[in-house]
């Protein structure tokens, strides 16, 4: 009935029927890289290690190897917040998407924007010192955005991934290209969203690709060479696992096991092509010498009917060994996911209480159900989850062909956005999404490396959406304040010691509340969606709390270009 | 239908013949040299200005150099079908594709002269996208980037065509849009031709 109304549409547009001026507009920037000279010392290992406790500088994407986001510094408080004004605003060349987390390292600022561009900055006053323009390949294949969400420095070097799957080592101080390793084929579906975490002469790295039926992995890369050390594959041979049949709450995920079974008698392992990407960086243990990531949804998203099994370690916890890349522990949040409610946050380690009330090493993520779930570092078992910080119903109902609605949406819940805690009020802080959607089924077989979901996650136009900023004692799993905002909420958050907490919306509001109640303190617009995580950094004792608006693909928050530095007078 | 041929069906009759010939003139050029020899029977269908000659065939002039490239490597695959295009891709290795693409996503974009979509055809076409995530893909302002193509500006016909083909699979070189047009309603999809072609 479709293709004919369309077919006699089409019929009727005759070929002299057409007029009035199309206005197709070019947005495409081509833009050269411009090398310059950026006055930085080299990073050493001692000062990554020590990141946590340094205020001067913001030397990892999320803050430090544990991926607090708790800044040490207390300048800028609750009491002079409001006095916060805009130092410097930078405008890049790319305005699109920008999820870029801002690093300082000793005065000199270093942000991504779309298409894998890289400036650096005086982080003073925001003027460029050299601009790295990625000449992208023409096969780019990623599902959510032209996005990049920053770099790392060690040494003298600046690590890149890019969109087109490589991994690049700039000169620190001129931005020219030190090396290039090629990571996967963009021809299959893989692509480079993530900053690497460098550590040790090793640069960590995982890879988007879920949508498209990729073989997922974290590696190891060589700092110094590009050479790589291991590869871990986050599908493993055997990735059937134990026929879980509640999740990680509990509750029944209505699998059909005997079905699963016979479709694995006639099939085999699905392994081979299973999703799996690893979005956000993984927290690293240096005391154990192990790293923490969660890995994303299974391929095709929403069709289970073709991959038998827990689809292992897909939206799952996962810890390795630094040195050599080998398997420690995983636990599993959603086995044989068929909603894309997958693990993408990135995990901070911080120290939890366990089930009997003693204090042991713990890691934590918050998910895209909403849950904020608290492990055991030594074995990844779960401790608690925490209150959903966004409604969920009719979970887990299974995907029908004319949609079946189920809360929440297939964006969450907590997307890719890192949390932040703080350690000494026991309490992680998220920003969520309320997109009330249906989710559709349909089946296909696996399409060399094109666009694979297996049927469509659909938001529902005449429901409300909302977002939120949720504050979990992670130590008891309560939520102690939430402050709703009018849209789903994508980007990042920071903690500083100073009691705050800033983060920003998709109306480009960016905020700072009391991180002990949610009390609004501050607030500034920013013209364009902030969907950035903030950073905060001292020069000449002066406190500073920079971040990117450039809005969001993935939501279609309105897009810009600016690097935004705030400090007080 | 009744049997009578109209003048537009002449036009049009007239448009495939041209196309036809030049193809017909490609088959002695297998072995092209330069890429302007290469791309010399696209213009015979995609047309000699970027225009393309028939509004069911689409713009190629400041298309992505990406998509054009897997759209001829899946033509030689087989992966998607076209009497048309699949001999001629069929000639051509992976280095000569991407240097077509290139040259091809280096010419600018024409202008089809399609009107605007009306104010609430362009509300609802809108509303649709964002339920499932049109831009997430096919960026601000259907520009496209890489692999996915631009929308903005493209023949409408093509675009109704196409829809209705991954809606009911004929066009089998991506599932994944055959979903998402299975997942949204006829009248939505109409009304998301109309904005597109009109942008």
């Amino acid at each position: 009935m479709y293709v004919k109304g369309l077919a006699a549409f089409a019929a009727a547009v005759g070929v002299g029927l057409l007029s009035g001026a199309a206005i197709a507009q070019e947005v495409k920037q081509e833009k050269q890289s411009v090398l310059g000279n950026a006055n930085v010392p080299p990073v050493t290992q001692e000062q990554l290690n020590a990141a946590d406790k340094n205020a001067k500088d913001f030397l990892l994407t999320n803050g430090n190897y544990a991926q607090t986001r708790f800044y040490p510094g207390k300048q800028i408080s609750r009491d002079n917040v409001k006095n916060l004004h805009v130092a410097w605003i930078f405008q890049t060349d790319v305005k699109e998407s920008l999820e870029t987390s801002p690093i300082v390292v000793d005065g000199v600022m270093y942000v991504t924007t779309s298409f894998s561009h890289v400036y650096a900055l005086d982080a003073k006053t925001g003027q460029q010192l050299w601009h790295y323009a990625h000449k992208m390949g023409p096969i780019t294949v990623y599902c959510c955005g032209p996005n990049n969400r920053g770099v790392q420095v060690l040494g003298d070097r600046v690590y890149l991934a890019t969109l087109d799957s490589k991994l690049l080592a700039l000169n620190a101080k001129t931005g020219e290209v030190v090396w290039t390793t090629n990571i996967a084929d963009p021809e299959l579906g893989y692509s480079e969203t993530m900053a690497p975490t460098v550590v040790k002469d090793k640069v960590l790295i995982g890879t988007n690709g879920g949508e498209y039926g990729i073989r997922g992995f974290v590696r190891a890369y060589d700092a110094k060479t590009g050479k790589q050390l291991w590869n871990f594959n986050t599908i493993p041979e055997n990735s059937v696992g134990v026929w879980a049949t509640k999740d990680a709450t509990g509750r029944d995920m209505h699998r059909n096991i005997q079905a699963e079974k016979d479709m694995l008698a006639k099939i085999g392992d699905p392994y081979a092509k299973l999703g799996g990407g690893v979005w956000q960086n993984p927290s690293v243990d240096l005391a154990t010498n192990r790293i923490y990531f969660v890995v994303g949804n299974p391929s095709p998203d929403l069709d289970g009917s073709n991959r038998p099994g827990d689809n292992l370690y897909t939206n799952s916890l996962v810890s390795l060994d630094l040195d050599t890349g080998k398997y420690v522990c995983h636990f599993q949040y959603i086995a044989h996911d068929v909603w894309d409610l997958d693990a993408v946050s990135p995990t901070v380690l911080v120290n939890v209480k366990d089930k009997d009330g003693k204090t042991i090493p713990g890691v934590i993520h918050a998910g895209k159900t909403g849950h904020i779930y608290v492990h055991d570092r030594k074995d990844c078992s779960l401790i608690r989850f925490s209150e959903a910080m966004v409604p969920q119903e009719n979970m887990w109902v299974l995907p029908t062909k004319e949609g079946a609605r189920m809360l929440p949406g297939a964006n969450g819940g907590v997307e890719w956005s890192p949390i932040a805690t703080d350690p000494g009020q026991e309490l992680a802080y998220a920003i969520n999404l309320h997109q009330p959607m249906t989710y559709h089924v349909e089946s296909s077989a696996y399409p060399n490396g094109k666009l694979w979901l297996g049927g469509a996650f659909k938001v529902i136009p005449s429901e409300k959406q909302s977002g939120n900023i949720t504050a979990v004692n992670y130590n008891t799993g309560k939520i102690k304040w939430q402050v709703k905002t009018p849209e789903p909420m994508i980007g990042g958050i920071l903690a500083t010691a100073g009691g705050l907490v800033f983060t920003g919306e998709g109306n480009g509001k960016f905020a700072a509340y009391n991180s002990s109640n949610g009390k609004e303190l501050w607030s500034f617009r920013a013209g364009a969606g902030v969907n950035a995580p903030p950073s905060s950094y001292m020069i000449g004792g002066k406190q500073y709390v920079v971040v990117g608006a450039g809005g969001n693909t993935q939501l279609d928050y309105k897009r810009g270009n600016n690097i935004i530095a705030f400090s007080l007078d | 239908m009744t049997g009578i041929i109209t003048l537009s069906d002449q036009v049009m009759f007239g448009k495939w013949m041209m196309c036809g010939v030049a193809l017909l003139l490609i088959a002695g050029q297998a072995r092209a040299e330069t890429i302007e020899e290469k791309v010399q029977v696209c213009a015979g269908c995609h047309g000699e200005n970027g225009k393309p000659v028939d509004k069911t065939i689409p713009t190629i002039w400041g298309q992505q150099a990406g998509y054009l490239y897997i759209q001829l490597r899946d033509f030689k695959r087989g992966d998607r079908k076209s009497e048309i295009m699949q001999p001629i891709a069929t000639q051509f290795e992976r280095d000569d594709m991407l240097a077509i693409a290139e040259y091809f996503s280096q010419k600018p974009w024409p202008d089809l002269g399609q009107p605007r979509a009306p104010k609430d055809v362009a509300a609802r076409a809108l509303t649709a996208s964002a339920s499932v995530g049109c831009p997430a893909c096919h960026l601000d302002r259907f520009q496209g980037d890489g692999t996915v193509p631009r929308l903005a500006g493209m023949g409408r016909d093509y675009l109704a065509k196409t829809i209705a083909d991954f809606r009911s699979r004929a066009r089998g070189n991506n599932p994944g849009m055959s979903d998402l047009m299975i997942a949204t309603s006829p009248d939505d999809l109409a009304a998301l031709v109309d904005y597109l072609a009109g942008l």
